[in-house]
């Protein structure tokens, strides 16, 4: 392979690689505004600066590739005052509202500023101001905060495939709005958000909620979709306050929808049961497994698990059924339309699958087979497993046994008899299995939420023929 | 350093400015031999050999950047897509007014230039992008080009032969930046008028990603002249290295004669073009300052104008020839306010695209605007003057395109050499200041 000098050190390198990647992997940060390695390069920010030996003039490391033995210093006189200079340029008309800023401790801005800038402002004119448009219930646009870095116009552009955010009027009045100032109408607008590197663009979602440097990080896997998006809880004081993807070229790459996004409201819905429920009343969990086992006992039952259910999950209740109710059927539900993994197509160009749920792949690997709403009438008695996610089916048993999450808006939870709370996909580790066979590992972010247990908790107690609970 | 004042030189444009008539087909077939060479050169000539033979005519581009245009139509790859020749007919940098000239007069040699280069780089469709100031020129260009339509030189077949060619004329809306190539580029697509990252240049991808030669009006109309005359007479033209064939000059601001006029390159100094062609300074004024190359060349001070004008003698004084538009300033002019006023063009044309140009413009403009509309009320500091140098530093060379040093070599130079009067301003010492008499 060739290779090239970054501050002394010899790196490899593969042709095309730009000076930013190279220096990334020789140790050396360099600092970016609207350079992203998902989108094309611009080099409008001037913040990449370095010196190549040879070249009379600093070049911007996005826009420079790597070439057989190239010199170049990334911390020269020279360099710093390049980016001292642009620096200053884009602070002069920027708010600095970081106490009031949702970025404030993850904004680009910020860290390069204390970096690479100057503690003192020459500037003593006026700031320019815009008005912001609305841009509908995803995006907060505060325009006096923008750097015009496009990284959002060339999002929209090359990776949403729609044409929504476009700069109008030019030079020191270059305004990025949206065409005509309507609404985001793509349905991962969320992203906007992560790659702004300013606080231009913030979730509404997540607006005046935490500072972000109060968040715990969890990685883990989306579980709205069959495509498994690499993802990031963040959370603390056992509240997860947003989600953000993380960086997997094989998977998601850098983003995510926001269905995915946001789907993580449903695990702190205030109608979720985390409670053991019997005749839609609270109990005990002693009560509770007591009369599921006397209900079930001598039934022929159906159970029921939902696609959205780990590996790990699924395997244990397999196990669970064969061992302790021989002759029942397990059979997998999740969404309506979706029973094979050969109906589980791509839902647009970008991310999202026709399978809303995450594990159908793990279920037909465990050899589940699908729901057969025709044999119902055979069993007496179902047991539902679900993560929460999944479609529950319409049955007409008269006994009928819940057990994962359920909220009460869904107007679900009158037709179970029982209810056993069990953990939501935040709240436990795991193992799915995402459209292209990828094993990937769930990570528990928060504690379990309520009196809610984990299933393999649960069958445990549903398989103790003494049935004492220690813990309720 | 002086040039002898009397050289004989072969005038190609001039001759023919100035009368309405001259523009018609007619005009030029019979007093230009207009559109021979077209036919010589798509009958008997292989496109390396008409680029071989602008290689030998030293024929520099005449847009300002002044790069060897021979060697530009090389550079287009030989591949199998279509291939462009963009006329850049943007003229915008202030100053500026050789292109207009040719195409109000002399409209049918840019078109069977246009012929010429479409045969040396393989192009079937050429674009004239005009600015949008220019509806006039825009009307009688069309006019020439739907001339030459009609008499067989452009479409399908031109002049007898296979050859196939097609001329779009593009107009403009009115933006300094669309005469930067890629700009241009982008403004033909229907993109902003942004400038691109280079590389890729033109020549690899170019107008819609295909090889693309971007030139401008001068250097294409003049080289029927090159082929008429062969290339090594045509550099004769010339009395300087490097340099073939005229320059068309935009002489302007306080001299008695101002116009464009036509000098074989390098054969006149600066003091020379002012005193013999505009007849010196007006009114029996002093010479103050020259700006040599339109409004984004550093000015020079009234001593340093004995230099030779073309392209290396100007950068070895610092400054450029640019556009070849050469404006005179005498010795009342206020200088402060006149780079208020240039910075102020900058700042208003800037495309907003990266971050120096786009904010810093902006901020040199509104110091200087402090400096000369608030000499009084403090709030024009002394230290004011070091900070707009430094700015200008930090925008010069620093930016994607072009602009962000036309925008920063003014002030850098127009405070080095005249710092005295800025620091009048900042004093708010209005007897110093210079006066309008």
């Amino acid at each position: 392979m060739p290779k090239c000098t970054i501050d002394g050190k010899e790196v490899e390198f593969k042709p095309g690689e730009n000076l930013i990647t190279v220096a990334k992997r020789a140790g050396v940060d360099i600092p970016v505004f609207c350079y992203h390695p998902g989108l094309t390069v611009v080099a409008q920010c001037r913040m990449c600066y370095v010196e190549v030996e040879k070249m009379p003039k600093l070049q911007t490391a996005c826009s420079t590739n790597a070439a057989e033995g190239m010199v170049v210093k990334t911390n020269s006189e020279n360099v710093k005052k390049g980016r001292a200079g642009t620096m200053e340029f884009l602070l002069l008309n920027h708010p600095l509202d970081c106490p009031i800023c949702d970025k404030s401790g993850e904004c680009d801005l910020q860290d390069n500023s204390y970096g690479h800038g100057s503690a003192y402002m020459r500037h003593s004119e006026e700031r320019r101001t815009y008005v912001d448009v609305d841009m509908g219930p995803v995006i907060e646009k505060n325009m006096n905060r923008c750097i015009h870095c496009t990284r959002c116009i060339r999002f929209g552009d090359e990776i949403a495939g729609i044409r929504e955010m476009v700069a109008v009027k030019r030079g020191n009045n270059v305004d990025i709005t949206t065409i005509d100032g309507e609404a985001l109408k793509t349905e991962y607008a969320g992203n906007y958000a992560d790659i702004c590197p300013t606080g231009s663009l913030t979730l509404r979602d997540f607006r005046f909620r935490k500072r972000a440097w109060m968040l715990k990080k969890t990685a883990s896997i989306c579980e709205g979709c069959s495509k498994g998006c690499n993802i990031e809880l963040q959370h603390e004081g056992n509240v997860v306050y947003r989600t953000i993807p993380r960086e997997n070229l094989e998977v998601n790459k850098y983003w995510m929808c926001d269905e995915g996004r946001f789907n993580y409201h449903y695990t702190q819905d205030e109608t979720r049961v985390l409670e053991p429920r019997w005749n839609n009343e609270k109990t005990s969990w002693e009560d509770s497994i007591l009369a599921v086992k006397t209900a079930l006992e001598g039934k022929k039952v159906l159970f029921l698990v939902g696609t959205d259910l780990t590996l790990e999950e699924m395997s244990a209740i397999r196990e669970f059924t064969g061992l302790y109710y021989p002759g029942s059927v397990l059979q997998h539900f999740g969404t309506p339309g979706i029973e094979t993994s050969a109906q589980d197509q791509p839902a647009d160009k970008i991310l999202k699958m026709t399978s809303k749920t995450s594990n159908l792949r793990g279920a037909e690997k465990l050899g589940i087979v699908p729901h057969n709403p025709r044999v119902d009438h055979d069993f007496s008695a179902a047991v539902v497993f679900t993560g929460g996610r999944a479609v529950l089916p319409e049955l007409g048993h008269a006994i009928q046994v819940g057990v994962g999450v359920f909220l009460d808006k869904d107007h679900q939870t009158a037709k179970y008899q029982h209810i056993l709370p069990g953990l939501a996909y935040t709240e436990k580790d795991g193992t799915i299995i995402n459209h292209q066979g990828k094993e990937q590992k769930l990570k528990r972010a928060i504690l379990p939420r309520g009196r809610s247990k984990s299933t393999a908790e649960i069958l445990m107690l549903l398989a103790n023929k003494k049935t004492k609970v220690g813990v309720a | 350093m002086s040039v002898e004042a009397n050289t004989p030189v072969t005038k190609l444009f001039e001759p023919h400015f100035w009368k309405d008539s001259n523009r018609k087909l007619e005009y030029y077939l019979d007093k230009m031999d207009g559109y021979k060479m077209a036919k010589k050169v798509l009958t008997e000539m292989t496109p390396d050999q008409v680029i071989d033979e602008v290689k030998k005519a030293n024929l520099r581009g005449r847009g300002g950047a002044g790069f060897p245009m021979g060697m530009k139509w090389s550079f287009i790859p030989k591949v199998d897509k279509p291939k462009y020749l963009v006329i850049n007919a943007d003229e915008s940098e202030p100053g500026t007014c050789k292109d207009r000239q040719i195409i109000r007069y002399t409209p049918h040699a840019l078109i069977e230039g246009i012929i010429i280069g479409s045969h040396a780089i393989g192009c079937k469709h050429s674009y004239i992008y005009i600015r949008g100031e220019y509806a006039r020129e825009a009307k009688l260009l069309q006019e020439a080009i739907d001339e030459a339509y009609a008499k067989g030189y452009l479409g399908q077949n031109i002049l007898g032969t296979q050859n196939t060619l097609d001329i779009t004329i593009h107009r403009g809306a009115g933006a300094y930046i669309c005469g930067e190539e890629t700009g241009l580029l982008n403004s033909l697509e229907g993109k902003r008028g942004e400038p691109r990252v280079k590389p890729p240049f033109p020549a690899v991808s170019g107008a819609f990603a295909c090889p693309t030669a971007v030139n401008n009006v001068e250097s294409v109309a003049t080289v029927p002249f090159v082929m008429r005359m062969g290339g090594d007479n045509f550099a004769k033209l010339g009395k300087i290295d490097k340099s073939g064939g005229t320059r068309l000059i935009s002489l302007s601001g306080h001299v008695n004669k101002p116009g464009v006029y036509e000098i074989g390159a390098g054969s006149m100094t600066l003091r020379q073009i002012i005193e013999d062609l505009g007849g010196g300074v007006w009114k029996g004024r002093k010479l103050k300052a020259v700006v040599p190359g339109g409004s984004s060349a550093p000015v020079l001070s009234a001593d340093e104008i004995d230099v030779v004008y073309d392209v290396e003698p100007l950068q070895k004084v610092g400054t450029m020839m640019g556009s070849a538009a050469i404006m005179v300033c005498d010795d009342t002019t206020d200088m402060v306010k006149l780079l208020l006023r240039v910075t102020k063009f900058y700042a208003h044309e800037s495309c907003g695209q990266c971050t120096p140009c786009r904010e810093g413009c902006q901020w040199m403009e509104s110091i200087l605007h402090r400096i000369v509309h608030h000499p009084h009320d403090g709030k024009a500091k002394p230290s004011d003057i070091d900070m707009l140098t430094d700015i200008a530093g930090n925008i010069g060379g620093k930016t994607l395109c072009a602009l962000g040093d036309a925008a920063a070599g003014p002030v850098i130079s127009f405070i080095k050499k005249f710092r005295p009067e800025f620091e009048a301003y900042v004093r708010g010492d209005v007897k110093e200041r210079v006066r309008h008499a």
